[in-house]
C-alpha cells in the first residue's frame, strides 16, 4: 500500500513540476491592422508642436526622458510610428509646409470653419477642411490610419460670438448709449456674418426674425452643417482616396471645461442662475447636434471610427476617482498664475505646490493643464479612450 | 461485500497486480483522452484608473487530458485528473466589450479528487460523484497591443498582466463503464470554483470567478 501511495506522491509531484515551470507576463505590442503611416488632422488637442510647443504642460516625462506626449503621438507609438508637425506658421491663421514627410496637420486653434474676426472665412490650413484636403493631395493609402478632431473650437466660437451679441444688447437695452448700440449692432453683424458663413441668407433671416429661439436654431443648423462638411471631407478627401481607417472623435462636453465653467459662473452673477443653467443648456445642445449629425453621416461605415470623446471626458469631469484623477475643475498652470501654456512648465509646477496639495507631482493627476486643454495624462486617459474604439474596429 | 474479502482482495492487488476484479480496492488505474475547461466567468470591475464598468472574459480550451485513479476501497477513489496545460484567451467584457483579446495565459490546475463509486467492483457501470481541491498554476501570460493601449501602455514599456496562482473547490459527477476486466471509459463533469486576481503592470487589478465547467472524457486502463 505504501508503494502505491508513494507512486500517487510521485503524479502529484509531476503536476507540480509542470506547475513549476513558466514565468512571468510577457506582452506581444503587434496589432490588429498592418498600420504604416499615421495621420492627423485636428485642433490644439492633436498638434504635435506646429508652434514649438504642444497644447499640455511643459516639459519631458521622467519615464522616457522625452516631451510629454499628446493623445495621437500615443496612438502612433503603439504602431511602431512617430509623428511630427505637418506645417510651420507665418502668422496664427496662415501655415507653409514645414516637412511634406511629417503627417501631423493638426493645428491649435483650427476650426472646421474658421471664422476670423472681420466676419470672414479663413481657407488655411487653421481649418480643418483644409487640412484633410492638403492631407488627401499629399496621398493616403490603406496602410494609414487618421486620426481626427475637430469642432470644438468652432462650438466656442459660436457661443462666444452669441454671448457676446446678447451681452452687447442687454447693455444698450439698459444704458440706451449710442457706444453701446453700436457695439451691440458690431455684435449683431458679426454673429450674423458668423452663421451666414454656412446657413443660407433666406433660412438665416427666417431664423433670426424668431428671436432668441431662432438664435438657438440657427446655432444648431450651424454645428450640424460642420458636422456633415466634415463627413463629406472625410468621404471625399481621404477615403474616396484609398484610406480605410478614419477615427474622428466627436466633440467633448466643453461647457464642463474651466473655460466655459468660469463663463457660466460670470453669467451666474450678472444673470441669476436660470440664465447660466440656459446658456450651458444652449452650448450642450449645439456641442450634441453636432455629435449627433456626424454619428448619422458615418453611419455604418466600417473604414470610420467616430470616437465618442463627448460622454467619456463626462464621465471622466463627473467620476474623477475612477480614472485616478485628484481634480477635474481646476487648470493647474493658473495655480501658477497662467492660462498660456508654453510657458507652463513641470518644474514651475513642481516648485510651486500650492495649498491642499503636498507633493511636486500634484499636477500629474488633475485633469486639466489650462482652462482648455488636459494635462498629460489627461491626453493618456484620451490615447486609452481612443485605443477602446480602434481595438473594437478591429485596428488595435 | 464483506469486509475481509474487501481486505483480502487489497492484499491480492498488492502481490499479484492485475489479478484482483475490477476497480476493487488497491487497484490502480490510468486513463488518456480530452478535458475541455470552459470557464463561467463572472468579472469584477477593474480598479482605477479605467473605463468604470471594465471587465473580462475568459475564453474556453481543449486539452490532452486523462488520470491516474487509486481505489482506496471498492467505493472509495482517489483520482488525479492530469492534462496538458489550458491556454485561455483573455477577452473585453463590460465598457470595454468588443475589443478583443486582451491577452492569453495558460494554466495548470493540479487537482486531487475523492470520488464514490456506486455500484460493485465489478458492475460494469460505476456512476460516481466526487469532491475535491484544486491548485490552478497560472503562468506564460502574453498581453496584446489592445491592452496596451487601453492602459497607456507604449511600446518600450508594456502593459504585461499576471494571474495569482489559487486553491478552488470542486464536484464532480461521471461514470465509468467498463468494456471488461482492463478497459474502461470514464466521462465526468466537474464545476470548479475559482476565483483569481489578475495584475497589470500599469497598477490596476481585476477579481474574476473563473468557475470552469470541467468535461473529461477518457479511455482507461486497470493494472
Amino acid at each position: 500500500m505504501a508503494s502505491k501511495l508513494k507512486l500517487l506522491a510521485a503524479a502529484m509531484a509531476t503536476v507540480g513540476l509542470l506547475a513549476a515551470c513558466g514565468g512571468g507576463g510577457g506582452a506581444d505590442t503587434t496589432p490588429k491592422a498592418k498600420v504604416t503611416s499615421v495621420k492627423v488632422m485636428g485642433d490644439s488637442l492633436s498638434d504635435s508642436g506646429t508652434f514649438g510647443y504642444k497644447f499640455t504642460v511643459q516639459g519631458n516625462d521622467p519615464t522616457t526622458g522625452k516631451p510629454y506626449l499628446v493623445w495621437p503621438e500615443r496612438i502612433a507609438d503603439l504602431y511602431s510610428t512617430s509623428l511630427c508637425p505637418h506645417y510651420k506658421p507665418t502668422s496664427q491663421t496662415t501655415f507653409v509646409t514645414a516637412n511634406a514627410g511629417c503627417t501631423n496637420y493638426a493645428i491649435g486653434g483650427a476650426q472646421i470653419n474658421y471664422v476670423d474676426a472681420s466676419g470672414q472665412v479663413v481657407n488655411s490650413p487653421i481649418s480643418v477642411l483644409q487640412q484633410i484636403k492638403d492631407a488627401g493631395a499629399a496621398g493616403v493609402s490603406s496602410n494609414d490610419l487618421i486620426l481626427i478632431d475637430g469642432g470644438a473650437n468652432d462650438a466656442a466660437a459660436l457661443i462666444t460670438a452669441v454671448l457676446t451679441y446678447q451681452s452687447a444688447a442687454a447693455t444698450y437695452a439698459v444704458t440706451g448709449s449710442p457706444a453701446d448700440g453700436a457695439k451691440a449692432l458690431a455684435a449683431q453683424k458679426y454673429l450674423q456674418a458668423f452663421l451666414a458663413s454656412k446657413i443660407d441668407t433666406a433660412t438665416l433671416t427666417a431664423l433670426l426674425s424668431q428671436g432668441s429661439d431662432g438664435i438657438v436654431k440657427a446655432g444648431g443648423l450651424y454645428m450640424q452643417t460642420l458636422a456633415q462638411n466634415l463627413a463629406t471631407s472625410m468621404q471625399t478627401d481621404l477615403l474616396a482616396k484609398g484610406a480605410t481607417r478614419i477615427a474622428v472623435l466627436n466633440i467633448p462636453a466643453i461647457q464642463m471645461t474651466p473655460k466655459f465653467t468660469t463663463v457660466l459662473a460670470q453669467i451666474a452673477q450678472a444673470q441669476g442662475t436660470a440664465a447660466s443653467k440656459q446658456a450651458e443648456a444652449l452650448l450642450d445642445g449645439w456641442v450634441s447636434a453636432f455629435n449627433a449629425t456626424l454619428k448619422t453621416a458615418a453611419g455604418n461605415d466600417s473604414r470610420i471610427a467616430v470616437v465618442d470623446f463627448y460622454t467619456e471626458f463626462k464621465s471622466q469631469i463627473s467620476n474623477p476617482a475612477a480614472y485616478n484623477f485628484t481634480n477635474a475643475t481646476v487648470a493647474v498652470c493658473s495655480k501658477i498664475g497662467t492660462d498660456e501654456l508654453s510657458t507652463c512648465s513641470a518644474d514651475k509646477l513642481a516648485a510651486n505646490i500650492p495649498q491642499g496639495e503636498t507633493s511636486p507631482d500634484w499636477w500629474k493627476s488633475y485633469v486639466f493643464a489650462n482652462s482648455f486643454h488636459p494635462t498629460p495624462y489627461g491626453y493618456q486617459q484620451m490615447g486609452q479612450l481612443v485605443s477602446r474604439s480602434l481595438a473594437q474596429a478591429g485596428w488595435l | 461485500m464483506k469486509k475481509p474479502m474487501r481486505i483480502s482482495a487489497a492484499v491480492l492487488a498488492l502481490t499479484a497486480c492485475g489479478l484482483a476484479g475490477a476497480q476493487s480496492a488497491g487497484t490502480w488505474s490510468a486513463r488518456v483522452g480530452i478535458t475541455h475547461l470552459s470557464p463561467d466567468v463572472s468579472s469584477g470591475n477593474l480598479s482605477a484608473p479605467s473605463f468604470p464598468n471594465t471587465k473580462v472574459d475568459a475564453g474556453s480550451n481543449t486539452q490532452l487530458g486523462g488520470g491516474i485513479t487509486y481505489m482506496v476501497t471498492d467505493n472509495l477513489a482517489l483520482d488525479v485528473p492530469l492534462a496538458t496545460p489550458f491556454k485561455h484567451d483573455l477577452t473585453g467584457a463590460g465598457a470595454i466589450a468588443g475589443v478583443g483579446k486582451l491577452g492569453s495565459t495558460k494554466a495548470i490546475p493540479a487537482t486531487l479528487m475523492l470520488q464514490y463509486r456506486f455500484n460493485e467492483a465489478k458492475a460494469a457501470f460505476r456512476p460516481y460523484v466526487g469532491a475535491g481541491v484544486t491548485y490552478a498554476h497560472f503562468y506564460g501570460e502574453k498581453t496584446t497591443a489592445t491592452l496596451n493601449g487601453l492602459s497607456g501602455g507604449t511600446l518600450a514599456n508594456p502593459t504585461t498582466a499576471e494571474l495569482d496562482d489559487k486553491f478552488g473547490a470542486l464536484a464532480q459527477l461521471g461514470f465509468v463503464y467498463q468494456f471488461n476486466e482492463r478497459w474502461f471509459v470514464d466521462a465526468s463533469y466537474s464545476k470548479s470554483f475559482l476565483k483569481t486576481k489578475i495584475h497589470l503592470s500599469s497598477g490596476q487589478s481585476i477579481s474574476v470567478r473563473l468557475n470552469p465547467d470541467v468535461f473529461s472524457m477518457a479511455i482507461g486502463y486497470r493494472f
